[in-house]
Parts: C-alpha cells; sequence; structure tokens
C-alpha cells in the first residue's frame, strides 16, 4: 500500500479518486514526469474531486498552428517537469506536470475560452488537506511577464507545490569552457598581444565605442528587448521614447562620423604642408560635418514631431 | 612671424593678461546669469512654486528646520506620515539640502532681508547652477585651459540635461548636487596634481557635503577610486596619488559617517568597499616603495614584490569573505539593478515602476545634449592624446557615466558634467586652432622636393611615405644650420580659418536655440499646476491639484486620514497637511503593497482594510475627462504588481487584462477590473457628464459604458474642476450592523434576494 500512511488524513470520498490518482501516477511515470494529456485525462486531472494540485501547459506544437512561443517555451516546461520527477514519491504524487496540446482536444481550448497559447494554469487541490485556505478551487494563470525561462517558472510554481521544485539550471558548460580557453589563449599569447593591450589607442577604440553605442540607446534595445527593425521593415519606431536596434547602429555611426569630422580638422589638418590640399580638406570636412548634422536632426525631428527647428533639409 | 590677420601691436603683456582675466570674469558673470535666467520659465509662466512631488517634503521640512531650528528638525519624529507607523525624518534623510537653504535663509535674516523661506526654496538649484559653472570651470581649466573652462561653464549652464533637474522650483538633492560632485572633483583632480594634502582634504570636506546631500554620492565615492586604481595599473603610482587619495579618504570618509542615514555604512557596504581597497592597496605599495628605496638586494626586493602581491590578495579575499559572512552588507537593490537590468523587475518592482528609472533611448540623449552628443566623443579622443592623470579621470567618467545613463534616464544628470567638458575640450581645440592668427611654416628645403613627389610619382600613398623618412634626419640639421624655427603645423589662409569658425558658431547659435526651446517646453512645468492652450492660442491655467488638496486642508478635520498611491503622499503632506498612508520615501514595500491591494480589490475586500488603517478619505487621481496621461488607471498595474508581489495568491496581474491579454476599461474590461476599487472611483458617475452621449475615456481612447460603476462602502466627497483629482469618503459602519452594501441596497428601496450576495463572492475570489 504506497499511500496507506497517508489515508488516516483523508476523508472517506477520497478512496474514490484513489484510481484516479494511480492512473495519473503511471502518465505522469510514463511520461517522464509530464502526462501528455487529451480531453479525458484532463477531466480527470482537473476531477472536482481532486485532492492533488496540478500545473498544465495549454500549448500548440504543431508545426501548421505556428506558434513560435509555444516552441520557445516547451524546453522550460519540459525542465521545470522533469526537476519535479526528482523529488520523494510522497509529495511528487501531489502534484502533476502536464501539457495539453491544442490538436489533441480542441474542445478543452474552447471550454476553458482560451484563445492564444502558450497558458499555463495552476489548479488548486479541491479538496484534502492540501486544499488552499482561501477555499479557491479555480485554477490560476501564470504570468508570462518574466519571460519563457524555466528559473521564474520553477520558482512561481514552488508556491504552489508541496515542496519548493529542486528546479538547477543547467551547468554552462560551453560558456565556461569557452572562458577558460578564451582566456588561456590571452595568457599563452601575452607576450604578443601586450603591446596591443598596452597602446592607448586600442582603449581609445574601445572606450569611444563603448559610449558611442551607449549614448545611441543600446541599453534600451537590451532592457526592453526592442527588435531590430520593425514588423514593416521600418528601422525607425514611432515616438520619442521608443526605439529599434537598428537605431542604435545608425544613430552610433553618425555621431561617430561628425566626431571624425572634428578629430580630423583639429588633428591632421594642420599637418598638411600644401595650402591648396589643406583648404579643400577643411572645406570638404565642413561641409561633410553639416550635412551629416543637418540628417541627425532630420532623424531626430522623425521621432519627435514637434521639433521646430531644422538645418540643410 | 606673418599673421593670416593682422594684430594689434604695442601691447604690454601686462595689459593683454589684465584684459583677459578682466574678459573671463565678465564671461564668468554672464554665463552665470544666462544659467540662472534660462532656469526662470517656470516662475515666469506659472508662479514661484515647488515643482512634482519629493520637493515637496524637502519644502517640508525645510520649513520646519526654518521655524523650529536644527535640533528640532534633528529630532523630528513625522507620526503623519507612514500612518500609523510614523517616519523618523531626522534619521532617514539626507540633511544637506535642508540645511544649506537653512543656513541661507538666517543670513538673510540676519542681514534684515525678510525672503519667504518658499521663495529661497523655489531659486536655490538656479542659484546652485551658476555655482555649477563655474565649478565646471575650474575642472576644465585643469584638463585644457581657461577658454575651453569658459566653454563648459557655458554648455553646462544652459544644457537641457542638467536643466531638467535644476529649474526654479524644482527643490531636490540634485539641485545642489551637481555642483558638489564637480567641485569634489576639482578637489581631486587638484590634489593629484600638486599632491596637496589641502585640496584632498577639502576634497574629503565637500565630499561630506556631497554624501549628505545626495544619495548619489555613491557615484564619486566609486570614481575616485576608480581612477586611482587605474592610475596604479597604468603604472603612475606617485606619491602625489598617495597623499591626495589618502587624505580625501581618511577625511572623506570619517566626515561621512556622521551623517546619520550614511552611519557605518562606509565600512560595512560593498558599495563603499572599492573606496576601502584601494586605500588598503595605496598604503601596501606606498611601504613597499619606501623599503625598496632602503634596499639594496635583488632576492629581497624579489621577495618584497611577493608579499605585497600576496598582502593584497589577502586583503581582497578577506573583503569577499567578510560579505560572504554577512559583516559587509552586499550590494543594495537600487545599486545591484544597474548592472543586472531585470534585476529590478523581478524584485524591487516599486524601484523598477519609477518613470525615471527607465533605460534611456536615443533621441532622450540627443534631447538634452544635442550638439555636445557628437563633440563628446571628440573630446575624450583628444583626452587619450594628452593623456594626463586628469584626462584619465575623464575618460573614466565619459565611459561609465554614458553606460549609466544608458540605463536610467535619471543619471542623465551625472552623464551631463562630463559631456559639457569634454565637449568643451573639443570645441576650444578646434577654435585654438582655427582662430590662431600665425600662419603654418613649411621647411623651405622640403617644400619644392615634395611638391616635385607629388607631380612625379602617381600614388599618394607613396609620396607620404618616401617623405615621412625624409623629413625625420632633416630636421636636426635645419635646426643645426639654420636659425629659423623649424616646420610648423597649422592653418593657411583666412577663408579657411573663416569657414570653420562660421560653422564652429553656427552650430553653437542653434544649441542656443535647441536649448531654449527645450527648456521652456519640455522641462519647466511644475506638474502642480499644469497649461493647456485655448482656442485662441492664450494659456489656460490647470489648478486641480491644489484646488482638491486646498479642499482637504479647509474642510476636513486635522486628523482625518488620506490614502492615495504613494506619488501623491508628499504632495497631500506639503499641501493638504493631512497624515497619508503611504508616501514617495518608499522605505516600507508591504505598506505599499497594502495600499496597493486596497486598490486593486473588490470594495468588500478593501473595507476592512481601509477602516483598519483608519482611513477617512481615498484620493484618485483620473485624466480621462482631459486627457491627463499620468493617472492611477495607467500607474494601476504597477499598484497590482507591488500587491502581487506581497499577496501572489489574492492579487493577480493576469485578471485585470482581457482575455486577449489587452489593458482595457470599457465594457469589455475583465471582471477583476470592472470590480477594483480604483476603476470604481475612477469612473464612478462618469458617464452622467456626457448627459445621454458616448461617454469617452481620453487617455485610453475607449468609450466607457452607459451603466458606471457603483459604490457602496465609499461616498463621492469631492472631485476638482477638470476631474483630475477625486476625493472618496469611506463610509463608517452600518448603524444597524448590516453590511453597507445591503444597507445600501435597503435605502434604495431594492428587495433583499438571498441568492445574490452568494453568486457574487463566488464570482470574486
Amino acid at each position: 500500500m504506497r499511500f496507506s500512511y497517508l489515508l488516516p488524513l483523508l476523508p472517506l470520498c477520497w478512496a474514490a479518486s484513489k484510481d484516479a490518482l494511480n492512473t495519473l501516477v503511471d502518465l505522469a511515470a510514463a511520461g517522464n514526469g509530464l502526462i501528455n494529456l487529451d480531453g479525458n485525462t484532463f477531466d480527470l486531472l482537473t476531477s472536482p474531486k481532486r485532492n492533488w494540485s496540478a500545473s498544465i501547459q495549454f500549448t500548440a506544437m504543431d508545426q501548421r498552428r505556428r506558434c513560435a512561443p509555444c516552441r520557445e517555451f516547451d524546453p522550460s516546461w519540459v525542465e521545470v517537469a522533469k526537476a519535479w520527477s526528482k523529488t520523494p514519491k510522497e509529495q511528487r504524487d501531489q502534484h502533476f506536470f502536464a501539457t495539453l496540446d491544442f490538436d489533441n482536444s480542441q474542445v478543452t481550448f474552447q471550454k476553458l475560452g482560451l484563445q492564444s497559447a502558450p497558458v499555463v494554469f495552476v489548479y488548486p487541490a479541491a479538496e484534502g488537506p492540501r486544499q488552499l485556505p482561501s477555499g479557491r478551487t479555480t485554477p490560476s494563470k501564470y504570468d508570462f511577464s518574466h519571460g519563457f525561462e524555466a528559473g521564474p517558472l520553477a520558482e512561481h510554481l514552488s508556491n504552489h507545490t508541496p515542496i519548493p521544485i529542486p528546479y538547477k539550471p543547467p551547468f554552462d558548460y560551453a560558456g565556461w569552457a569557452l572562458t577558460a580557453v578564451g582566456g588561456l589563449a590571452c595568457l599563452l599569447t601575452l607576450r604578443f598581444i601586450s603591446p596591443i593591450l598596452q597602446s592607448r589607442w586600442t582603449w581609445a577604440a574601445g572606450s569611444i565605442v563603448t559610449m558611442l553605442v551607449m549614448v545611441s540607446g543600446f541599453m534600451f534595445t537590451r532592457i526592453r528587448g526592442s527588435p531590430f527593425t520593425g514588423g514593416d521593415g521600418s528601422w525607425i519606431a514611432a515616438g520619442y521614447q521608443n526605439q529599434y536596434g537598428q537605431e542604435v547602429q545608425v544613430i552610433a555611426m553618425i555621431y561617430g562620423i561628425l566626431a571624425a569630422t572634428i578629430v580630423i580638422l583639429i588633428v591632421q589638418t594642420p599637418k598638411q604642408t600644401s595650402p591648396n590640399r589643406q583648404r579643400l580638406q577643411i572645406y570638404a570636412f565642413t561641409a561633410a560635418n553639416l550635412l551629416v548634422y543637418s540628417i541627425l536632426v532630420t532623424i531626430f525631428r522623425v521621432k519627435n514631431r514637434g521639433y521646430p527647428f531644422k538645418l540643410l533639409f | 612671424m606673418s599673421t593670416a590677420y593682422p594684430l594689434p601691436s604695442g601691447l604690454s603683456p601686462a595689459t593683454v593678461t589684465n584684459t583677459a582675466s578682466l574678459i573671463r570674469i565678465v564671461t564668468l558673470a554672464l554665463i552665470s546669469g544666462a544659467a540662472i535666467a534660462s532656469r526662470l520659465f517656470a516662475v515666469i509662466n506659472f508662479e514661484s512654486i515647488i515643482h512634482e512631488f519629493d520637493p515637496w517634503f524637502n519644502f517640508r521640512a525645510t520649513k520646519v528646520l526654518a521655524s523650529q531650528g536644527f535640533y528640532e528638525f534633528w529630532n523630528w519624529f513625522d507620526p503623519t506620515a507612514w500612518y500609523p507607523l510614523g517616519r523618523v525624518v531626522g534619521g532617514t534623510i539626507y540633511p544637506g539640502l535642508m540645511a544649506t537653504s537653512g543656513v541661507i535663509y538666517n543670513i538673510l535674516h540676519a542681514l534684515n532681508l525678510p525672503v519667504d523661506i518658499r521663495n529661497i526654496c523655489v531659486l536655490l538649484a538656479p542659484g546652485f547652477s551658476a555655482l555649477t559653472a563655474w565649478a565646471t570651470y575650474m575642472f576644465t581649466k585643469e584638463l585644457k585651459d581657461e577658454s575651453a573652462g569658459l566653454l563648459a561653464a557655458a554648455f553646462i549652464g544652459i544644457a537641457p540635461g542638467y536643466i531638467s533637474r535644476s529649474v526654479a522650483g524644482s527643490y531636490d538633492n540634485e539641485a545642489i548636487a551637481i555642483f558638489l560632485l564637480m567641485f569634489t572633483f576639482y578637489c581631486w583632480i587638484k590634489a593629484l596634481k600638486q599632491g596637496s594634502a589641502f585640496f584632498g582634504m577639502l576634497a574629503g570636506v565637500f565630499y561630506f557635503y556631497m554624501v549628505a546631500a545626495w544619495g548619489g554620492y555613491a557615484f564619486i565615492t566609486n570614481m575616485i577610486p576608480l581612477h586611482a586604481l587605474t592610475l596604479i595599473l597604468m603604472g603612475r603610482f606617485t606619491s602625489r596619488l598617495y597623499v591626495g587619495y589618502s587624505s580625501w579618504y581618511a577625511i572623506g570618509t570619517l566626515a561621512s559617517m556622521q551623517v546619520p542615514f550614511v552611519g557605518f555604512q562606509p565600512v560595512k557596504t560593498s558599495e563603499h568597499m572599492a573606496a576601502l581597497g584601494v586605500f588598503g592597496l595605496l598604503q601596501i605599495i606606498a611601504f613597499a616603495q619606501l623599503v625598496r628605496s632602503h634596499l639594496s638586494s635583488k632576492q629581497f626586493q624579489n621577495l618584497l614584490f611577493v608579499a605585497v602581491i600576496g598582502s593584497g590578495i589577502l586583503g581582497s579575499l578577506a573583503i569577499v569573505g567578510l560579505t560572504y559572512k554577512g559583516w559587509i552588507a552586499p550590494w543594495t537593490g537600487r545599486f545591484y539593478s544597474l548592472w543586472d537590468t531585470g534585476y529590478a523587475k523581478k524584485y524591487i518592482p516599486i524601484i523598477a515602476s519609477v518613470s525615471e528609472h527607465q533605460p534611456t533611448a536615443w533621441p532622450s540623449f540627443f534631447m538634452d545634449l544635442q550638439l555636445l552628443m557628437f563633440l563628446f566623443p571628440a573630446g575624450v579622443f583628444l583626452c587619450f592624446k594628452q593623456l594626463r592623470d586628469e584626462h584619465v579621470f575623464v575618460i573614466i567618467y565619459a565611459v561609465v557615466g554614458s553606460y549609466f545613463a544608458g540605463v536610467m534616464v535619471r543619471l542623465m544628470l551625472t552623464l551631463t558634467p562630463v559631456v559639457c567638458v569634454s565637449a568643451a575640450v573639443a570645441l576650444s581645440t578646434l577654435l585654438d586652432t582655427y582662430i590662431d592668427p600665425v600662419e603654418p611654416l613649411v621647411p623651405e628645403e622640403a617644400a619644392p622636393p615634395a611638391s616635385g613627389d607629388d607631380s612625379t610619382t602617381t600614388s599618394a600613398s607613396g609620396s607620404k611615405k618616401a617623405k615621412k623618412p625624409a623629413a625625420g634626419p632633416s630636421e636636426p640639421t635645419t635646426a643645426q644650420s639654420t636659425p629659423k624655427p623649424r616646420s610648423r603645423p597649422g592653418i593657411f589662409g583666412l577663408d579657411a580659418r573663416l569657414v570653420v569658425i562660421f560653422n564652429a558658431f553656427g552650430m553653437l547659435s542653434f544649441f542656443v536655440f535647441h536649448c531654449t526651446w527645450v527648456t521652456s517646453n519640455a522641462y519647466s512645468s511644475p506638474s502642480v499646476v499644469l497649461a493647456s492652450a485655448n482656442p485662441d492660442g492664450s494659456q489656460h491655467i490647470i489648478d486641480d491639484f491644489r484646488e482638491a488638496y486646498y479642499w482637504l486642508r479647509q474642510n476636513t478635520p486635522e486628523t482625518s486620514v488620506v490614502m492615495s498611491w504613494w506619488d501623491y503622499g508628499y504632495q497631500i503632506a506639503g499641501m493638504a497637511d493631512r497624515p497619508t498612508l503611504v508616501d514617495n520615501n518608499t522605505w516600507n514595500n508591504t505598506h505599499i503593497a497594502t495600499v496597493g491591494k486596497a486598490m486593486s480589490s473588490t470594495e468588500e475586500v478593501a473595507y476592512p482594510i481601509l477602516r483598519k488603517h483608519d482611513v477617512d478619505y481615498v484620493l484618485v487621481i483620473f485624466g480621462g475627462l482631459i486627457g491627463y496621461s499620468g493617472d492611477d488607471i495607467n500607474k494601476f498595474l504597477w499598484m497590482v504588481r507591488i500587491a502581487q508581489g506581497v499577496w501572489p495568491d489574492e492579487i493577480q496581474e493576469p485578471n485585470y487584462f482581457t482575455p486577449h491579454g489587452e489593458y482595457r476599461v470599457d465594457d469589455q474590461a475583465s471582471t477583476t477590473m470592472k470590480n477594483s476599487l480604483m476603476y470604481k472611483m475612477s469612473y464612478y458617475r462618469f458617464a452622467e457628464l456626457f448627459g445621454g452621449g458616448q461617454a469617452m475615456d481620453r487617455v485610453r481612447n475607449q468609450a466607457m459604458p452607459k451603466q458606471g460603476p457603483t459604490l457602496d462602502y465609499l461616498d463621492e466627497a469631492f472631485t476638482s474642476e477638470n476631474w483630475i483629482v477625486r476625493i472618496f469618503q469611506v463610509k463608517k459602519e452600518d448603524l444597524l450592523g448590516r453590511d453597507l452594501k445591503s444597507a445600501n441596497a435597503f435605502s434604495q428601496g431594492k428587495k433583499r434576494k438571498r441568492s445574490k450576495p452568494t453568486t457574487r463572492r463566488r464570482a470574486m475570489v
């Protein structure tokens, strides 16, 4: 008797759902900790007499459904379910991980009024000792605002499982190996690259490129995860407080060109010994400066419609 | 010496120097005037009023300081904030700002100038901006010369990146902090250059002032050690560095620990460990240098070297170990979120919710700094060209500052000074090169062969290569044989000079127009008073906030507690003088989450919370009528998120969206949304305003349902002219012991249905 020690705790009606529980345990064991649901097993898993809880992923993995987020999220889900299957048996059988594919039971999707996928519902226990203090039996929805990663998912679901999910992010062998090899290579070639490392112009190039990229809104695109270009092929995002990845490159380049014209006028031009060639350089770089600056102002006018100034065009 | 344009002759060098310094003084005075004047748009367009949110608290604290003296202020316990907890104000603020205005107030009154404390507070930021311009002048002078200094002063005087935080009325810590930042950096550079313990001490003293004034002092705490460490790694350790750093660190740290809010943090938190570590490292290196100068044995020197490295590693291991054991606090969330940019959104939603903590898109950079934005890299390049110790400082500051400004809009403020300095270096070098009247000298033997080379060889690169070796050996021979000066680079002719100078002045005047436009349009709104334009173009003032706060002040008992979202806590305390549950000093997350929970749950759930906190009035900001986008419905999701962080079972963000994942307020809004207290208060009787017509929310552009929400547990008490502020009174418990819902139904003559409450309750959970 696998659950004999639980028996005294539970109400009598539990006996009826004992078979259901056994079925579910077997299904979970067969699916490597993850139950692959269809309409019937879904009803079984979410039966109103359940004394277990369940996390169910509603997804549409078929290629025809064109659900890219589903395929993106699925590995995390499988990982977390696998981590849960490693817990001790008595806790493991109180919470189930399951996946319901749209093509396996479209009825269920309609019944729940689901219009999009992936969705994760957590069904609390409806009866028994693990029933919520508030008495709520309706499912709660997982909020994807933390992204599709397994870490936050496991952390959130641990609120609903009897013990926290022992999920550990997989060790990044490739990354560490690469770092180690790179570091070693640097050490070995230190003699040869040290003139480069000690040259101030290496550092100058590094710092100036970093600065240019930062002031062109690189961190904005990183933090907000902006796309490289818009869906309609435009590369300038509408709105003053928004931008695409390509804008970073263009703006950084414009700043770089403008700064270069100034630097050339300061450093290079006075060294010119031929008056005519020097004059040509001065006119050319000043014109380039004015021209590129006008372009910059024009782009800025696109971003900030109310901006009243313009230069050449 | 031939010149491009005639120079006045017969001037004695003394006259030139005196005139130049007179012009400098006059220019600096004019720059200060321009800096102050350009910050007065807010006073001229509106009135002399304190702006925004935090300044209202600073103003209130300053009033206490001015009226009751420093000791009372120091021991001030404010029972009306964070009701019922209260707040120990003296120990939880940076008192530098209030102390500064208090000193100015007392000096003026000692001189029998009865200036109102409000006017001092309003005009403090513009006044200090003039000092900032001067400090920037001094700083840049150390980098290049006086002319670059003047340009830098002019830039920082009018750059919108700094004006945004220092317009008249913006009475916030940043108002004085940027001056302190620049002046501390100036003292540090000066101490480093001269090896002067005096300037090191001065840097320490101003660092203390900065610590007392602004939490951003951690920037100095880490910039100076980073600079010192870089210099050590570059092999530039000198006794000047040792003296400067040690005097700054010792005095600055001891002094900063006198601020109660800082206390023992300088030796107990990770933010300060870099400064401590570099201090230790400097001692070790200085000791090693001393011992080495007294030793001769090579082996012993090697041993010493190993010992020094070993003790350095041991020291850093000790710091790591102490951090691990918990003796040294790890990085606080606020600072940590600068490195791990996703951290704040996950773990500290209060920090992530503030609009000035959002990342910066490039238009904001261009808006705030315009022309300076591309002179900045050019200036950094020129710093690399010279690379004296102080140039290293500017380079580090530039890289670090641009990263921080990219991560957080608010840190644009710390980037602005270095952009101004570096741009001034670039522009003044450009102008120096092209205004200089001296024509270049081409060595006469070298010039003809060079031109001959050009005509004979086809490839330009070939001629260049040929010229370089030729020029090298020829220099010493010309210097020996002829007394004439050697080849001197420069600009030929007048027109070439004029083109560049004309372009530079064109860009500068464009910059002035830009700054004026940005300042007057974007950064001079008090946000307490709003402005809109009438059809005929004249200005229409929207004064709903003060209207509502004064209503509270005059119509409610002094003890009645007002609940609102935390943004308005300081304003209610400052203008309405009523106790508040939460305010902008977001120290207690649970308390804020409680308010968030009350706002985002149903009336039935919220009512016990309100009653337990003695709330008499609930205040919401609603912009739907006139299209004021900064209202509470737009901030609502943050309330939900913050409440969810504490009560994940009861409040869930997805419930406030439609099944399609949209945030809607019209009849498609989710049930949870429609039943939330915030929604009900915002749209209560909103549809009635439109008569029979279609009610429109002008912020979210959604048509509202005809049947608006009803309220059972609250009464509408006051709604301002444009409906921006709505105040609701919390009803007392029913005298007959019924719940207010059925009491309300009874008084409206509705028959009580037995089944209804149960179904409602189920739907709600």
